[in-house]
């Protein structure tokens, strides 16, 4: 295979060319930010209208509970932040869990520096943090519960709408945010129905632009400002946005949603197809995370035991295949992946973990390929591998 | 990647094994010596761990092939990563890591053979230990960029105290302490060891 084989989706994925032809327009010919009562503003009031509409669509949101960021990270800012800051009045504890993304944990992390307390729930051994820890963790002074919708590394969903359930139990009003970057376009997002307070997104993880987001604010929602700036106009983040990035999300929505049930069941049977390969060509393969329904449809994370996944990510690169690894030797920090470690897994685990995120881009015969190529790896790598020796004997 | 020296060695005169799973890197040394000209006739690994250390095996063992005991115990981790021209800080580790389990599999045939008494242990070797961790951001250990501020050693109850000037922000504390941590371990001497940080 000559081109570049892209299993790392959950990072970014490529840019659709039907998104690319929809974004043209509005670089140098419409580029006018709206709220201007003059045409060149009327005009691009309508059109930021039409993109904004499209994402309130296909959270089941109103057009005016959105609010286009500079992507998903800058939202889970605004959001967190916002209600933190705003409502510490009625209280200063916070809950997370210890496997959520890494935008709300460095949160929680600042929070305790702020001097509010953050009780961390502990995930099962497949990576799910039942509704039943919310509820024991849940104080009179609470005031924000922060999730993960799908996790980022072995693509686990959580229960949101039981934690909404639990939430509303409680006899004082908790804030719900939830980081939803792993679950758009992967699941049915309904805000009403999840009962979510805020929730965030971005457009660069289903092959729209990088660089543009969006916060879901339910109506009567209190939050502070946290980013100060011009507003140039209602429903984006303080300062510019580029217009042709929302242009390009809206068309990026429009794709996967116009057919959302056929697109997850295309990744599911790729997700399947890709599991099965792995399972029965090469030895001592661990799937991690949940089998089935309760998993993304887009995640396989498994650990190959005895060898180390840095190696395997660089020789699986110079057969210009593309995947990622929870391993120690990979990471920034040097430290294995927190995920599989919090889920129980032990360090070789974490270090032999591979992860693969799927698209509507990949096809069985790259599974194919990149499965021949790692059977043929992961031979050569235990050969030399110490732990596999001491196995053997 | 083509690593030469792969493989198990068949009745080998000295092995070493350095490094631990849970750092994410081990790797087997194999040595077969002329017993009378004391030069390494052959020399094989085992490695558990990423592309680095995996080169930096390759290219240690392939240093000392043909050597006498007393060159190969000249080579260092500087001189592996030299002859790789280079690798990135963050990977030095990998580097030291195999000039250590070479010269450990030296010392054990030095033992076995009668050539040298095994070393006891003191403070001093703490700080050669310490001499083998490299703080991942600048590639450089922590002894040579004074980040150790006091080691201690108590006798009698084998406790090990060393201060170290890491913060609590940087994102390698963990990391360094882990490695400290392993290096120490293996001593049968220590039986606990304590590192301090700097308060706030």
């Amino acid at each position: 295979m000559n081109e570049r084989i892209y299993m790392d989706n959950c990072v970014t994925s490529a840019m659709a060319p039907e998104v690319l032809e929809a974004m043209k327009p509005y670089f140098s010919e419409e580029y006018w930010y709206p709220s201007s009562f003059v045409s060149t503003g009327e005009a691009s009031s309508a059109a930021f209208e039409g993109f904004r509409k499209v994402i309130a669509a296909a959270l089941n949101a109103k057009p005016k509970e959105i609010t286009f960021t500079s992507g998903g990270t800058i939202a889970n800012n605004i959001a967190l932040k916002g209600l933190a800051l705003a409502n510490s009045g009625e209280g200063r504890h916070i809950i997370c869990s210890t496997v959520d993304y890494p935008d709300l944990l460095t949160h929680a992390g600042y929070f305790e520096k702020m001097g509010f307390e953050v009780s961390y729930l502990e995930p099962d051994e497949l990576g799910f943090v039942s509704a039943d820890k919310l509820k024991a963790a849940i104080r009179q002074d609470t005031i924000l519960f922060m999730s993960t919708m799908v996790n980022h590394v072995v693509g686990t969903i959580q229960p949101i709408q039981e934690y909404a359930k639990v939430l509303a139990a409680a006899n004082h009003k908790i804030w719900f945010h939830v980081d939803a970057g792993q679950a758009f376009g992967k699941l049915h997002l309904d805000v009403a129905a999840l009962g979510v307070d805020t929730l965030a997104i971005s457009a660069h993880k289903i092959h729209g632009p990088q660089g543009i987001g969006a916060l879901y604010v339910k109506k009567g929602s209190r939050l502070g400002p946290y980013i100060h700036g011009v507003r140039r106009f209602e429903g984006v983040q303080p300062g510019g946005l580029s217009l042709a990035a929302m242009a390009g999300f809206a068309k990026a929505v429009e794709m996967v949603y116009q057919d959302l049930d056929g697109h997850i069941k295309q990744l599911r049977e790729l997700s399947d197809y890709l599991l099965e390969q792995l399972e029965s060509q090469i030895d001592y393969v661990e799937l991690n995370g949940p089998r089935g329904e309760g998993r993304v449809c887009h995640n396989i994370n498994v650990s190959l035991d005895f060898i180390e996944g840095e190696a395997i990510t660089v020789m699986l690169d110079m057969h210009k295949i593309t995947v990622a690894t929870g391993s120690a030797c990979a990471s920034r920090g040097l430290k294995p992946s927190y995920v599989l470690m919090a889920m129980g897994k032990n360090h070789v685990q974490s270090h032999g973990s591979m992860k693969f995120t799927l698209s509507r881009y990949n096809t069985k015969e790259q599974i194919d390929f990149t499965v021949a190529k790692l059977k043929e790896i992961a031979v050569v790598l235990r050969e030399r591998s110490p732990l596999y020796k001491a196995i053997k004997k | 990647m083509h690593p030469q020296n792969v493989g198990v060695m068949e009745n080998p005169d000295a092995t070493a094994t350095e490094g631990s799973p849970a750092c994410g890197d081990q790797v087997t040394i194999y040595l077969k010596v002329d017993e009378e000209k004391l030069i390494i006739e052959d020399v094989s690994f085992l490695s558990y761990g990423c592309a680095s250390n995996i080169a930096t095996a390759s290219i240690v063992t392939e240093m000392a092939k043909g050597k006498s005991l007393e060159e190969a115990k000249k080579i260092t981790w500087r001189d592996a990563m030299d002859a790789l021209d280079g690798l990135p800080p963050v990977k030095a580790h990998c580097s030291v890591l195999a000039a250590d389990t070479l010269q450990s599999a030296i010392s054990n045939y030095e033992i076995a053979h009668g050539l040298k008494e095994v070393p006891n242990f003191s403070k001093e070797t703490i700080i050669e230990e310490l001499k083998k961790i490299i703080y991942p951001q600048v590639g450089e250990d922590i002894i040579t960029l004074k980040m150790v501020k006091y080691v201690g050693f108590d006798e009698k109850t084998g406790e090990v105290l060393i201060d170290l000037n890491l913060m609590s922000f940087d994102q390698y504390r963990d990391n360094v302490a882990e490695e400290i941590r392993e290096h120490l371990e293996k001593y049968p001497e220590v039986k606990d060891i304590k590192i301090n940080f700097p308060s706030s």
